[in-house]
C-alpha cells in the first residue's frame, strides 16, 4: 500500500518535441553543423548568435550574415563545481559570456578548463563535436583555452548561407522531477478508500455535499473540515458518461473502447468522475442508470494512483460500478451538476 | 491632494504560512488567504468587482493548477476572473488598470507558489530561450552568478558588500513573523560560506517557498468607505529588457527599474521605506542604484527575499509589506519592487503613500 503519510514517488514530467527553427535560426543551425558560427549585423552591431530582430527595436534583423569565432574572449563567468543533470559537461566547469572574434554581443556558453584558468579577458575557442554527435544544436560545442590567443582567421567576413540551410528543426526533451506530498484531504481519502468507505463534507453555507479528497466548497469558498463529514454508501446513479475510443499513448492500458461515467452518489451534490461501468457493454450505459460500487479486494486495493485535488478519485481502489438493476432516475434530474 | 475617483488604493490583504513545504495544495492555500484579505477589507466575496491571480503551474507540476485554484474564490455565481503567469505583483497591476476602467469599484489580487516540488537549477532551464539556453541546462543561480561576476569586476561592490546584505536582510527578518527564514550571522562568518556558483555563495540565493499572498483594491470614495487608512498606488509602472541576458548592454544596472521608478513618479517626493524583490542578495544593490534611493531609505526592513521566496508570490509581498509600513507604521511614501526572468528580466515598481 502507498504511505500517505510521506512524500509521494518522485513524478517525471517528460515529454519530447520537435521546434521549427525558421530561417534565421535555421541558417545558425545548419552553419555551426559544419563547425562554423554566425551571426547577423543589425545596425552598427554584428549581434551573435543571431537573431531573427534587433533587441532593442524590434525590427526585422535582415540576413547579413557574418562569421564569428571560433576563438573569442571571456567578459564574464561563473565555476559550476557540481554540474546538474542538464548541463553540457558532467565534470565541473565554467558558464561565461564569451564576445566571439567579429562579434559585438557575447553569447553564454560553457568553457571547459580549470577554475583558476578562468578571468575576464581569457580567450577560449570553439571546440566542436563530430560525427554522429553532431546535431546542428547549441550543444555541439563547449569552449575551452584557446591554445593560440591571435585573433580567428576569417572573422567578421561575410558568410554565404545556403538558399536551403540543412537544419530544419530541433529536437528537445523537456524532463522535469516533481516531489509533490499527499495533502491532508488525500491522505483521509486515501484512508477511506483503503477501508471500503466513501465520505463527502457538507458545506455549511449552501448545504451542498462535496465529495473526494476535495476539503473546500468551490461555490462558497469555504474550507471543509472533519466536522462536515458525511459517511455515505456506495449506491449512486450514472449523471454523465462518454465512450473513449482509445489512442495509443504513453500509459494508456486500454485497447478497445470503453466508458467512463461521472456518478452522483446517493446524498452527495458533486459527482465523482472517470468511474468506470462493469458488467454491461459500454453501448448500454444510460443517464439515469442506478449502479453500486464494487470495490476491489482487499490486498489488490491501492491508492497508487491518487493524486492531490481528487485527481484519480478512487484509483486503485474500486473495480467500478454495477448497474444494480433498478428502475432508471429521471435524466432531466441530472442536468447542471456539479462536475 | 484630494483623491478621486480615479485613486486606487490598497485597502485589505494576507498572506499564508511560508513554509518550506506547505502540505496543502495551491488552491488550499489560497482559500483562507483570499477570504482572509477580502475579510479585512470588510467586504464577502460577492461584493468583489474583478479577481486576478497569478501563478505558474511548473511550480507545482500539476497541470492546470491555476484553473483548481479558482475554487478558492467561490466563483459562483461565475465571477470576472483573469490570471497571469507572472508574480502576484502583475496581478495587482492588471487589478489597478481594471479599476481605471471604472467598471467595478473593487478588485482582488493574489499570487500563489507551491516551490517545493520542483527544483529550481532544473526546473527554470525551460524558462530561458529554448534554441540558445535550454539545451546547455542554462540555470538561474548560473545566471545570476554571471551578473554577480559582471558587478564584481565592474569595481562597483565587493563580496563583503554583498555578505553585508545578506547580514541585514536576515537578522530583519527576524522581526518579520512571517518570514520563513532568519538568522543572526557575522559578515565573514557569509564570507567563509562555500560558493555554490563562484562568486555565489549558498547565503546569497534566496529560500525554497511555499505560499500564498492576496491584496484587496478599491477605488476612490469606496476605498474610504473600507479603510481608516487606504494606501493609494499613486504610481505603477513596469519595463521588460531582451530575454537573453547578452544582449542588454550592461548587466550591471537594471535599465528597466530605472525606467519603471520614473514612470510610477518615484522621484516626486522622498520613500521612507522601499521593499525590493532581490531573487539573489547582490541584486538588491543594483535595484537600490537603478531606483536612485537616498541613503535615508529605509530597505528591505522585511528581510525581503531571503526571508521567504515564493516564486509568484514573493513581489506582491513586497507590496504588502509597504503597504503595511504605511497602514499601520504611520509612514507616508513608499516604494514596492516586483523582478521577473533572469539577471532582472522584467521590474515592477509601485509607489504607495498614506493620506497626509
Amino acid at each position: 500500500m502507498t504511505d500517505t503519510s510521506i512524500d509521494m514517488e518522485p513524478f517525471h514530467l517528460q515529454f519530447p518535441f520537435t521546434r521549427t527553427l525558421g530561417s534565421t535560426l535555421s541558417t545558425f543551425f545548419s552553419a555551426l553543423a559544419e563547425g562554423q558560427i554566425i551571426g547577423v549585423r543589425i545596425g552598427d552591431r554584428v549581434v551573435a548568435p543571431p537573431m531573427e530582430y534587433d533587441p532593442e527595436t524590434g525590427a526585422d534583423a535582415g540576413s547579413e550574415w557574418v562569421k564569428v569565432g571560433p576563438k573569442g574572449t571571456v567578459s564574464t563567468w561563473t565555476w559550476v563545481s557540481e554540474p546538474t543533470r542538464l548541463h553540457p559537461l558532467q565534470e565541473p566547469f565554467a558558464f561565461a559570456f564569451i564576445t566571439l572574434d567579429g562579434a559585438d554581443t557575447p553569447m553564454i556558453h560553457a568553457v571547459k578548463a580549470t577554475e583558476d584558468q578562468l578571468a575576464a579577458g581569457l580567450r577560449v575557442e570553439a571546440q566542436f563535436k563530430s560525427g554522429d554527435e553532431v546535431n546542428g544544436r547549441i550543444d555541439d560545442l563547449v569552449f575551452v583555452p584557446a591554445s593560440d590567443p591571435s585573433p580567428s582567421e576569417g572573422a567578421g567576413e561575410p558568410y554565404e548561407a545556403p538558399a536551403e540551410p540543412e537544419v530544419q528543426t530541433m529536437d528537445a526533451y523537456c524532463d522535469l522531477v516533481y516531489v509533490d506530498n499527499f495533502a491532508p484531504a488525500t491522505r483521509e481519502w486515501a484512508d477511506a478508500l483503503m477501508n471500503a468507505r466513501l465520505f463527502g463534507r457538507r458545506c455549511p453555507k449552501c448545504n451542498r455535499m462535496v465529495i473526494g479528497a476535495n476539503p473546500m466548497c468551490s461555490v462558497d469558498g469555504v474550507l471543509l473540515g472533519d466536522g462536515e463529514v458525511v459517511e455515505l454508501q456506495g449506491t449512486g446513479v450514472v449523471s454523465n458518461f462518454t465512450i473513449v475510443t482509445p489512442t495509443p499513448y504513453p500509459g494508456q492500458k486500454e485497447t478497445e473502447p470503453f466508458v467512463r461515467c461521472s456518478i452522483m452518489i446517493d446524498g452527495a451534490d458533486a459527482v465523482i468522475g472517470q468511474q468506470e461501468i462493469i458488467g454491461i457493454p459500454a453501448s448500454e450505459v444510460r443517464v439515469g442508470m442506478r449502479v453500486a460500487i464494487e470495490w476491489a479486494p482487499e490486498g489488490e486495493r491501492n491508492v497508487d494512483d491518487l493524486g492531490n485535488g481528487n485527481h484519480g478519485a478512487t484509483a486503485g481502489a474500486v473495480r467500478g460500478w454495477r448497474p444494480t438493476g433498478e428502475p432508471d432516475e429521471p435524466a432531466e434530474n441530472y442536468v447542471e451538476r456539479m462536475m | 491632494m484630494p483623491r478621486t475617483e480615479n485613486d486606487i488604493a490598497i485597502v485589505g490583504f494576507a498572506q499564508s504560512p511560508m513554509l518550506r513545504r506547505s502540505e496543502h495544495t495551491e488552491a488550499e492555500m489560497m482559500l483562507p488567504t483570499v477570504q482572509g484579505a477580502i475579510k479585512m477589507a470588510g467586504l464577502n466575496k460577492e461584493d468583489i468587482g474583478f479577481t486576478v491571480s497569478g501563478s505558474c503551474d511548473y511550480l507545482s507540476g500539476r497541470a492546470f493548477s491555476f484553473v483548481a485554484n479558482v475554487d478558492a474564490y467561490g466563483a459562483w455565481p461565475p465571477i470576472s476572473e483573469s490570471h497571469v503567469e507572472m508574480d502576484g505583483a502583475w496581478a495587482l497591476y492588471e487589478a489597478f488598470v481594471h479599476l481605471l476602467l471604472g467598471h467595478v469599484d473593487t478588485a482582488l489580487a493574489a499570487g500563489v507558489g507551491k516551490n517545493s516540488n520542483s527544483d529550481p537549477t532544473t526546473l527554470y532551464t525551460i524558462e530561458v530561450d529554448p534554441y540558445y539556453l535550454t539545451p546547455l541546462g542554462a540555470d538561474p543561480w548560473s545566471l545570476a552568478a554571471l551578473q554577480y561576476r559582471a558587478l564584481l569586476d565592474a569595481g562597483k561592490v565587493t563580496e563583503r558588500d554583498v555578505a553585508e546584505v545578506v547580514a541585514r536582510n536576515l537578522a530583519n527578518a527576524k522581526d518579520n513573523i512571517n518570514a520563513q527564514v532568519s538568522a543572526d550571522l557575522s559578515v565573514d562568518e557569509i564570507l567563509a560560506q562555500p560558493y555554490v556558483r563562484n562568486p555565489l555563495r549558498k547565503s546569497d540565493l534566496p529560500p525554497v517557498t511555499d505560499g500564498c499572498a492576496a491584496v484587496v483594491l478599491a477605488r476612490g470614495k469606496k476605498a474610504y468607505d473600507l479603510c481608516e487608512r487606504p494606501v493609494w498606488i499613486t504610481g505603477i509602472d513596469h519595463r521588460v529588457e531582451p530575454h537573453l541576458p547578452t544582449l542588454r548592454r550592461d548587466l550591471t544596472v537594471s535599465e528597466s527599474t530605472r525606467l519603471a521608478a520614473e514612470g510610477a513618479g518615484v522621484h516626486n517626493g522622498p520613500i521612507d521605506v522601499a521593499e525590493i524583490y532581490a531573487p539573489f542578495s547582490f541584486q538588491e544593490l543594483i535595484i537600490r542604484e537603478s531606483l536612485g534611493l537616498s541613503d535615508d531609505t529605509v530597505v528591505n526592513a522585511s528581510g525581503g527575499a531571503q526571508g521567504a521566496n515564493p516564486v509568484m508570490v514573493t513581489g506582491l509581498l513586497r507590496i504588502i509589506e509597504a503597504a503595511k509600513a504605511i497602514m499601520e507604521g504611520g509612514k507616508n511614501r513608499a516604494l514596492a519592487h516586483a523582478t521577473s526572468g533572469p539577471c532582472l528580466q522584467q521590474n515592477l515598481v509601485c509607489i504607495l503613500e498614506g493620506d497626509e
